[in-house]
């Protein structure tokens, strides 16, 4: 038990990673405009389906493959912020209005997608070299995870320090807590978020890669469940708290995956209820999450 | 001429607030605006700071016409506004909120300078650097939003009711602070519902009624004025 227990661990590992990566755009986003991206998940499926384009498709390499992905998902992420958020926000449309468009968006591309490429499932191609296993006490880790589980890290890390000490890093959290003051004492905050949506965006195209290298499946609609658990890791980690995100989105993946090794295996299709469940016990125990929320809490219910 | 404001009107969408604002602010000067509750005058410095657009008139700052500039764009010009209600980021250390204040202030010396200058202002800030500024008390938070406002090392210093909320002993503190600030060579506007303490302050003074401006002189004039006695002063 015991052994089986530590691999699932292993295997939750970089599911984690990949909820982590994906978190840190909703509540980037959600911090600096008060809004929730639900396009978020589908800026990772450009991710993952351009990597699988242009290595499948078009047979280069996979790291020009992951190259582009990345340009991908951050030039999405910049047009979503361009032509879908600035738009309704600078007509100070109600709340309604903007999350309709934020739904818009997230429904138009994954469609847009499967108009092209249709909702079948495709094969990520996988480089042998990351199917690679090593043997530690009875364990296996794979090479694909621990690299996952490594960039992760490092990139949680630099941006932890980013957030923390740099100038745009305290001015993001300045305009997430007031914006008008925030501008007051000199921070452009369309700049700030234009910065959030490239961090956010080519975070969530990274998570993608992840995905696909994980799972080994990309399909237009393969955003939609990833992004709404992500989403719920960044509510966990206090939104706008972008560690708190990384943080929460390990705590779901490890969790979700405990979850099903717990139960019962005619039991496991039940796997998506733990989120469920989990967003109802933070909603009613700690609404503004694990971590310190970057935002004043009253305005999120208002 | 610093600051010239002519024949300003504007409002929250069609409800109009000011209208016909004539105001000016020299060089080295500390000017009050005076009224009651509501007559308008957090309006005029959110209209001067760009947080709203004059609907008509001009505004200019150092012979710049600055009325369609935002705000952090005013900033680097160098006008500062402290907000009304200690408008502090709760989020952030004390420090993390003055770092802020010199966001468009890229030397380091220029910064450490600012930074020394603020913390010797207010030396209970640099005991409190790094506290989270939420933990602050109503006086202490007002300072550090001064001490913000100040980081960018401003031409033109907007204060909105600096003494809002704040224990009375902690008032006289941020009252001496005020003209010290002003003597280092920074004017001052001073929006202020305790009349008769802006005009110990101040050199000149506006009296704002219903968004229109009914008086104005030095404070010598406005404090024997039977208006402002019989109003503002509660003195009958």
């Amino acid at each position: 038990m015991g052994l089986y227990i530590t691999q699932q661990l292993v295997n939750a590992v970089s599911y984690g990673s990949i909820l982590g990566l994906l978190a840190v755009g909703y509540t980037m986003i959600y911090g600096i405009l008060g809004l929730i991206n639900f396009a978020h998940g589908e800026v990772f499926m450009i991710g993952a389906f351009v990597c699988y384009l242009a290595t499948s498709v078009y047979s280069m390499p996979l790291i020009y493959g992951a190259a582009l992905a990345l340009l991908a998902s951050t030039g999405v992420g910049l047009l979503l912020q361009r032509y879908v958020y600035r738009p309704v926000i600078k007509r100070k449309a109600p709340l309604l209005t903007v999350f309709i468009a934020s739904f818009a968006a997230s429904i138009g591309l994954r469609h847009i997608m499967m108009m092209f490429y249709t909702d079948k499932r495709r094969a990520f191609p996988i480089p042998q070299i990351f199917e690679k296993m090593f043997l530690v006490g009875g364990v296996a880790i794979g090479l694909r995870d621990i690299l996952i589980f490594v960039v992760t890290i490092v990139i949680m890390s630099v941006l932890t320090y980013f957030i923390r000490y740099s100038k745009v890093g305290i001015g993001m959290r300045a305009v997430s807590y007031d914006r008008s003051t925030a501008e007051l004492v000199g921070v452009n905050s369309s700049k700030v978020t234009i910065v959030a949506f490239v961090i956010g965006s080519a975070l969530a195209g990274l998570s993608g890669l992840a995905y696909g290298l994980s799972f080994g499946i990309v399909n237009p609609s393969m955003g939609v469940t990833p992004g709404l658990t992500a989403f719920i890791a960044a509510v966990l980690g206090g939104i706008g708290n972008v560690t708190g995100a990384m943080i929460g989105g390990f705590i779901i993946g490890i969790g979700e995956v405990l979850f099903v090794a717990l139960l019962p295996a005619s039991l496991s299709p039940l796997r998506p209820l733990f989120v469920w469940i989990l967003l109802f016990v933070i909603l009613f125990t700690k609404p503004s999450g694990l971590f310190k929320p970057n935002v004043k809490f009253e305005e999120i219910w208002e | 001429m610093l600051l010239e404001l002519d024949n300003v009107a504007t409002g929250y969408g069609k409800a109009q607030v000011l209208k016909d604002i004539c105001l000016n602010v020299c060089q080295g000067e500390i000017v009050a605006l005076l009224g009651a509750n509501g007559a308008g005058k957090s309006t005029v410095l959110r209209c001067i700071a760009g947080m709203i657009q004059p609907w008509e008139g001009s505004i200019k700052f150092e012979d710049t016409d600055t009325q369609d500039l935002p705000p952090y764009a005013l900033v680097a010009m160098g006008i500062s506004y402290c907000p009304e209600g200690r408008n502090v980021f709760a989020n952030l250390t004390v420090f993390e909120n003055l770092k802020i204040g010199a966001y468009l202030i890229n030397d380091t010396e220029q910064f450490e300078a600012r930074l020394e200058w603020v913390y010797e202002l207010f030396p209970r800030l640099k005991e409190r650097r790094n506290q989270l500024s939420a933990s602050l008390s109503g006086g202490e938070q007002q300072m550090l939003a001064i001490g913000r406002s100040l980081m960018s090392n401003p031409k033109l210093l907007m204060l909105d009711e600096p003494s809002l909320g704040v224990a009375p002993i902690l008032v006289e503190a941020i009252y001496d602070r005020i003209e010290e600030i002003n003597t280092s060579g920074t004017s001052i506007l001073l929006v202020e519902q305790n009349v008769s303490l802006a005009l110990e302050v101040a050199n000149r003074a506006y009296v704002l009624e219903k968004g229109v401006i009914c008086l104005e002189g030095t404070c010598d004039e406005l404090r024997d004025n039977e208006h402002v006695k019989a109003s503002y002063l509660g003195i009958a």
